[in-house]
Order: structure tokens, then sequence, then C-alpha cells
């Protein structure tokens, strides 16, 4: 028997997980009957945003977990942005979700609020995590970079490689598109006019948006959607554009006449959260800590073309797949994380200035 | 009996005003507990500082920062421009079934609903891929040697305007229609019999007899276009962003309720005082009011007056105009004996409503091969054929039962709104009541105003009673977005319902009750088919209010193809859209055999 009690006991779970990945056939056995009973006829509400994310999430996390605790999870797709409903949630003490996956842009604005439960941090797996996937509210479960994606039929092999090349419009003509948002465009601008990765933040707002006005009436088509990149890569409808790099995959994977650059990419991360005060809270940290384990990131990257947070995970990775993961070592250093400090702090300002500049 | 015949021999002037008013009651209370009691919570936000004192500073920053009066003044213009297109297009659609046979109006009418069976994410993704550089129309127009580069149709203003005016233009029609169809055409021949030639006939007598449904549609297509944002920022370009995008933004990204209460409270003063401006112009009586406000003088104004002035002279002068049209045309043509001279007006009108027909269907065909492809995208020419995506949908229960789901919702959505809007429609066109400008103004007030601050605020109301994540909590939010189309489009018709009818019925002994049910109600068949039609789909196509009130245990079609089409846009979409489209036309046309039956038998 096992009281309820141990829920709440960290370190009594923590050494039941060490006890499975050692592979004791009995404490395995042991410890999953425990927390089938102790789960048994519980239910966990759990957010992604959507789409691939969906199904790659169910494998390599949703279904292993029922499995072994014998809770049943009611997967879903979230909102856009999911700050509001988390605020929502917390603030009614109505819980939708029990756990979500928020950008670590988003737990910028969360965490100061209160809105988010402290994560349970013991444990090997989530001692692996890498450091930039770590706040007490948040676990980064994958990263996923903005970069410059190209038609190979347009641009063969000599394709664009960086934010410089991408304002050539005499060596690369061609239909562009950008995001019809300030976040990562306006690294782009200052990148192109060669201010290096490491000085990138704080932004120069003067001389980011006197380098966009050079590419302005150059782009063709302001996208607004991720859904959007990908059918405008597929169809050829631009020949160029910055996107992230999981919706350039699909085009890839798919045969199509695409590649990306690396070089210049700015990567974010997203990850797991709790809303504050959640009544399946507990419950909701073992699942999180369950998708930190590097084999059963790996499986997860295996199909979704995510870096995985945990870099372990990339010992079960093969080379070929590696290659379109951003956190893959040799990708990896070729970009610069997008800063959240900065953003957190100026998104309103540079939002409304963006705006403005669209329309002038 | 004896109760019926009190009541029915009772002077209905004798009791009360506010007494008689009590049909209106219900929807009231509707309102204000769903709408203006959580709505004004959050826009309350606006006029308060984060330690809680009374600020202005959120407006002053609103009025003073000229992005946002901009963003704001292309939402009106983008609005006003998807107003008059509709209309303009839509009114020879509306004519042409208003005054076809019944089998043809029937036929034709399930044409012009095609788009409302299609969902609005794929129908604007599938003008993104016809109109597209690589697309359809695109190759056609450069093949056939028509343009020599092909044409930029999206990514601007064009493309906004093509995917609203497709998107409102059934809308329009339906309205206009259900007043239309009450037009008698013995009218029209009666005045040609007095020596009006077939233009002025047409202008003086038809077009002034259609204005209240031209004003209903006018009036609906403008505040649902205020609201829009999907099409906008998937087929507009850099200067076309809407006010909505911009609150949407500002309260999902950046958090910040009361900036964006501040935007949506400028919003909703800026709707008002189109709609008094177009009151004091046009006068809303053309919409609700009856000969009273005439008679009353109320609308005296220099303005209602220099407008119906201009108005009639307008009139005049487009009926001269078509008149030296024809002339024209039968001087270059002239009519022959053999051939009925109304042919050529006929024929004319045949054409352009069919190809306005045609721009209507045209998405909704075009996702029917698409489902058939084998590829993983929506393209086209769609690669190779196979059944994969009817599969994924079919062995999905998720799908299935959202698409259940999402039928039980609407149906529930436009049985309530119908009940509650009708009964104020009544009240609101036949009795003079106090502010019913401003009744009007507040039922119309939740298609002006952001989704997200409606479903936010519903939310919260929701946590309370218990409501989130039920089916009730989505039939009340759809409701409140859908009774809107019911009042208005009631409005038009009565106002072209005689009341003598019911008096008539009074006097012959039938209680109000059965003079409603026998003679009003079935008289105004065509407005109650048009509101309830509109209440439906307002909630089958919504996503907003789906995607927050349920939270996710709920899911709902356009919730469950939102899901899917975050990464990509994969063919499963197109598979779900067909299967709607044929199975709502399939039911359409199996209840009208049915009803003739029923009738024959």
């Amino acid at each position: 028997m096992i009281e309820p009690r141990s829920l709440k006991d960290p370190l009594r779970y923590s050494l039941d997980r060490r006890s499975v990945l050692m592979g004791g056939v009995a404490a395995l056995t042991a410890s999953s009957m425990a927390l089938q009973k102790a789960f048994a006829a519980e239910t966990l509400t759990v957010a992604d945003p959507g789409g691939a994310w969906t199904p790659a999430c169910d494998d390599a996390f949703v279904k292993p977990f029922e499995k072994e605790t014998g809770v049943s999870i009611n997967h879903i797709a979230r909102e856009h942005y999911p700050s509001v409903e988390i605020k929502a949630n917390v603030e009614t003490k109505s819980y939708t979700w029990d756990a979500v996956i928020a950008t670590d842009a988003d737990v910028y604005e969360l965490a100061p609020q209160h809105l988010l439960e402290p994560l349970d941090w013991s444990g090997e797996d989530m001692g692996q995590i890498m450091e930039a996937a770590r706040k007490p509210g948040w676990m980064g479960q994958d990263t996923y970079a903005t970069v410059i994606c190209y038609r190979t039929d347009k641009y063969k092999d000599n394709g664009p490689k960086n934010w410089t090349d991408f304002w050539n419009v005499q060596r690369f003509p061609g239909r562009r598109a950008m995001h019809k948002h300030p976040i990562d465009t306006l690294e782009e601008a200052l990148l192109a006019d060669g201010v290096p990765m490491e000085k990138i933040y704080p932004i120069d707002m003067d001389r980011a948006f006197k380098k966009l006005d050079e590419i302005k009436p150059h782009v063709d088509v302001w996208w607004t959607g991720g859904a959007q990149t990908t059918q405008m890569l597929q169809s050829g409808e631009v020949d160029i554009l910055p996107t992230w790099n999981a919706r350039a995959q699909i085009v890839i994977e798919a045969g199509g006449p695409v590649a990306m650059s690396w070089d210049q990419g700015i990567y974010s991360i997203e990850g797991w959260v709790v809303p504050k005060g959640c009544p399946k809270a507990e419950l909701a940290k073992r699942f999180i800590k369950f998708c930190a384990n590097a084999k059963r990131q790996a499986e997860f990257v295996s199909k979704l073309a995510y870096g995985p947070t945990n870099p372990k995970a990339y010992d079960y990775i093969p080379k070929e797949r590696a290659k379109f993961l951003p956190t893959a070592p040799g990708n990896l250093k070729l970009m610069m994380q997008s800063s959240t400090d900065w953003w957190g702090s100026n998104k309103e300002k540079a939002i409304e200035r963006f705006n403005a500049w669209l329309l002038g | 009996m004896s109760m019926a015949m009190v009541e029915a021999s009772a002077p209905p002037l004798s009791q009360a005003g506010w007494i008689r008013a009590w049909p209106i009651y219900p929807l009231l209370l509707f309102v204000l507990a769903f709408f203006v009691y959580p709505v004004a919570q959050i826009l309350w936000l606006s006029l308060i500082d984060p330690d809680g004192h009374f600020t202005l500073a959120n407006y002053v920053h609103a009025a003073t920062t000229p992005v946002y009066l901009q963003t704001l003044g292309i939402t009106f213009q983008i609005a006003v421009w998807t107003t008059l297109l509709a209309i303009l297009a839509g009114y020879p659609v509306a004519y042409l079934l208003a005054t076809s046979r019944v089998r043809t109006r029937e036929a034709l009418t399930l044409l012009v609903l095609m788009p409302f069976w299609t969902s609005f994410l794929v129908r604007t993704f599938a003008w993104m891929i016809l109109l597209g550089r690589n697309g359809v129309v695109n190759h056609l127009l450069v093949s056939l040697g028509i343009v020599d580069a092909p044409l930029s149709l999206i990514f601007n203003f064009t493309g906004v305007m093509i995917g609203m005016v497709h998107s409102m233009m059934p809308l329009a029609v339906m309205a206009m229609l259900s007043v239309m169809e009450r037009i008698d055409g013995n009218l029209v021949k009666a005045a040609r019999t007095l020596g009006a030639r077939g233009g002025n006939a047409f202008w003086r007598i038809y077009f002034r007899l259609s204005m209240p449904g031209i004003a209903a549609a006018g009036l609906l297509v403008f505040i649902t276009a205020l609201g829009f944002f999907i099409v906008p920022s998937l087929l507009g370009g850099r200067q076309q962003t809407m006010i909505s995008q911009v609150i949407i933004s500002v309260v999902q990204e950046l958090l910040n309720w009361r900036f964006a209460g501040a935007l949506s409270v400028m919003l909703l003063a800026a709707s008002a005082l189109v709609f008094y401006l177009y009151d004091r112009l046009l006068g809303m009586s053309t919409l609700s009011g009856s000969a009273d406000d005439v008679a009353d003088g109320r609308k005296s104004g220099v303005l209602a007056r220099a407008g119906s002035a201009a108005g009639e002279r307008l009139i005049a002068a487009l009926g001269w105009m078509t008149d030296r049209a024809g002339a024209l045309l039968e001087t270059v043509m002239p009519p022959r004996a053999d051939r009925p001279r109304r042919a050529w007006s006929r024929l004319v009108l045949g054409i352009v409503a069919g190809l306005i027909i045609a721009f209507l269907c045209l998405p909704s065909l075009f996702v029917i091969p698409v489902s058939f492809t084998d590829g993983s995208f929506i393209e086209f020419p769609p690669k190779g054929f196979s059944l994969r995506w009817y599969e994924t949908y079919f062995t999905s229960p998720g799908w299935v039962a959202a698409t259940t789901r999402s039928f039980v919702v609407a149906l529930l959505t436009g049985f309530v709104a119908t009940v509650l809007g009708t009964a104020a429609a009544i009240v609101l066109v036949r009795q003079r009541i106090m502010f019913r400008m401003a009744i009007i103004t507040l039922v119309l007030a939740p298609l002006v105003l952001p989704r997200i601050i409606i479903a936010v605020a519903l939310f919260y109301l929701y946590a309370q009673l218990n409501l989130v994540g039920t089916v009730a909590g989505l039939v009340i939010g759809h409701t409140i977005l859908a009774v809107p189309y019911v009042v208005i489009t009631v409005m038009a018709v009565l106002k072209t319902y005689d009341e003598r009818l019911d008096h008539a019925a009074w006097t012959l002994g039938a209680s109000k009750w059965q003079a409603l049910r026998r003679i009003t109600l079935p008289q105004i068949k065509g407005g109650l088919i048009a509101g309830f039609l509109f209440a439906f789909i307002t909630s089958f196509d919504d996503l907003t209010i789906a995607l927050f009130v349920t939270g996710g245990s709920t899911s709902t079609l356009p919730r469950q193809m939102w899901n899917d089409l975050l990464l990509q846009v994969n063919p499963t979409l197109a598979a779900v859209s067909t299967l709607i489209l044929v199975f709502v036309t399939a039911f359409i046309v199996l209840a009208e055999i049915l009803r003739r039956r029923a009738v024959a038998g």
C-alpha cells in the first residue's frame, strides 16, 4: 500500500523513479503499481500547441505516462497565446488546464504575476535539462528557431545564408515575406546591419527601423501565422522568408524544393507550466518530470523537428535527424537566443512602433 | 376562450406601454446578464490604474498615439467598402432569386448559401491558393493571354475585399431576399400599365419597397465587418490592419486588459456614432420605425430631410438613366417582333447574377477535388486520388464528436436566438417604446466588440456559474453573437407586414397568440428562416468563444479544425468541409422534398 502522503513527498518519488531507470524489475513493478494505485481513476488535462505537436506528444509522453501510472490524460490543443486563459484559470480558480505549454516569453509575463506553480526540480532527468530551459515555474520542453527558409528551385545550392543576404535584393532577387510582428524581425534587421549576435540586446530601435526601411518596399507578404508560411513555401508564393524551422521542415519532408539556413537563426524555448493553485498540481508536476527524460525527448523530436532541451537526448537521435534540430550542437552554436528580458519590458513599445511603421 | 376574447377585445393601448412591451424583456435580460454585466467589468478596468485609482491615461494614450486612430480609420474604411460591394453585388442576386420561380429560387439559394457551410478558415486558405502568384486564377489569366505577369490579387486591399465580400454576401443576399419575397409583383406591373417605363417602374416602385432589406443587410454587413480579423490577417497586406487584430494582440500578448478595454470602448463609441449618423441621415425608420416617426416630426432634422430629398432625386435620376440606357440599347438593337421585349434585361440580370453566384461557390467547389488528394497539402491540382483524408476523419472519434457537438450547439443557438430575437423584434417594430435606438445599439454591440473580449468576460462569469466547458455555456455565448442577426432580419421583414391582418384576425375572434401563430409568423417566415440560418452559422463557425469557454473538454468543429491547422493546413480540413457541404445540402433538399410531399398529400 502507498499512502496518499507520498504524492507530496518528492524525495520518495524520485527514489522510485531512479530505481525504474536502474532497471530493477521488482522496483519497476512496485513503483508503477504503487503509482497506479495512487492515481487510479485520476485524470489530468494537458494542453499543447496543437497541430503535429499533439500526436508526437501523445506517443512520446502521454501514452507512456498513462500506461505507467494508470492516470487518464485529456490531451487537448490550446490557443496561440495561453497566458490569458492561464490568468483566467488562476483568478477564477476554475481550472481548464492542469499542465500547459507556454513560451519563455509567456513565462516572463506570467511568473511575476504569481500565476505559476513552482515545479519539482529534483531527480536525474530534471537535472539534465539545459540551463536556458530551467525556471522555477517552467520546464522548457523544446527549442524552436526562426531561420531563413527559401525555395531551392529559385536559388539552387547558392541560397541566402544570413540576414545580410536576405536584405541583399540584388544578389537574391525574388518574392519576400516577413513576419508582421516585431519579435525576431527587429533582431533580423540589426543582424543584417552587421550587429554581432551577442550585441543585439538591448535593441537599438532607431537603427533597426532604419534598416527595415530598406527592405520594406521589397516585402510582398507580411505573414501573421505559421500555417501561412508552410503554405507559401510549398506553393512557391514567395521565394524567401523567415519562419520557424518546423514549419519549413514539413515542406522539406514532403519533398518540396525548400532549404533553410541556421546561420544567425534566433531560437526560443517553450515548455510546461502548471497554473498556480491547480488542484492537480502534484500530478501535473509528475507528468512534467516524466517529459524531461532524455529517451522520451528523443522519441518526441523524431516526429517533430524541435530541439530537445535535455542534451542527453542526442545520444538516442540519429545523425541524419539531428541536423534538422535546433539544439544539435552544430546548429545551436550558429544561433542566438531571443531575449525574454528585453522583450518583456519593451514589447508594448516595440509593437506600437512596429504597427505605426507598417502603416507609414 | 373567454380569456382570449377578453384579451382580444381589450384595445391594446389601454395597457401601460412598459407592460405591453413584455416580449422584449427576455432578450434584454439575457443581454444584460450575459453581455453587459460581464463585459462592463472588463471594460471598467480601462478607467482604473493598477493601484485602483481612477485614470484616463489609457484613453489619452489611445487617442494621442496616431497608430490607433489610423487603425480605427482603416477598420471603418474596410467595413464601408465591404458593405457597399456586398450590397451592390448581392442586390442583383437577391432580385433574381426573388423574381424566379420557386424551384429555381430554391436551387439558387442552395448555391448562395454554399460559403456558409465551408468553414471560414478553410475558405480563407482556399482563396490564398486560388488567388496566389502560382494560383489557379493567375494561371488561367496568363495562359489566356489576358495578362502578361501574375496579378497581385491577395496580400493587399483587393485580397481583403475579395475575402470579406465573399464572406458577407450570403448574409446580404438573404437579408434582402427575405424582404423582396414579400414585394407584390403586381405593383410594378401597375406602374407600367400607368405608363412608367421599365427603369422608372423598377427604381421608383420595386427598389423603394426593397429599402428595408437593403438597410438591414447594410447594417448587418457593416457591423459584422467591423469585427473581422482572420481575413485581413491572412489576405491583407502591410496596411490592412484592423482594430480587432490590434485589440486581440493587446489582450493575448501583452495581457494589458486596461488598454484593450480603452481601445474597445473607442471602437464601440465610434460605431455608436456611425449608427447615430446613419439614423439622422437615412433614418433608422427604413428599418425599425413606422409611419409614426414621420408623423411625429421626430425625423424632421435638416439632415434627415436633406437626406430623403437627395434620396428621392437619386431614385428619379437612376430611373431616368436606366430608361435612357434601355432606349439606347433598343436603338442599337431594335426589339424583334418575334421575341418578348423584356428578355434583354432578364438575360443581363441572369448573366450578372450568375457570375456573382459563381464567385460565391468557387472556394467551396475548389475544396471538393482537393479533399481527394493523395498528397499532404491542400493544393491544386490535387496529387493523385485517395480517400485517406476521409478515413482520417471517420476513424477519429475526436472529429466525429466535434461535428455532432457543433450541430447540436448550433441548432440550440439558432432556436434560442430566434425565439428571443423575434419577440424583441416585434416589439421594436410595432410599439413606440422608449430608448429604441439605444436598445438596438445595445443588441448589436456584441458584433462590434472583438470576440476575445466577450470570451474573456464570459469565462469569468461562467467560472462563478459553473458553466465553463459546458454545452449550455457555449449556447449562451453563441446566442449573444447570433441574436442581432435575428432581430435585424425579423425587423426588416415585419416592416413589410401589414398589421391590419392581425387586427382583422382579432376582430374575427382570434386571440393574440392565435393571430401571431396563424397569421403573423407564417407571413414573416422568410425572415425567421433567414434569422435562424444566420444564428446557426454564427455558432457553427465560431472559434474564439469555443476556444475560450470550453477550455478543451468540449470541442467543436472549428476548434477541432484549429487544432489541426496550427502547423499546417492539411487536407482533412478539405474533407471535413466537403462532408459538411454534402450533408447540409442533402438535408435541405430532403426536407424540401418531404415538405412538398406533405403539401401534395
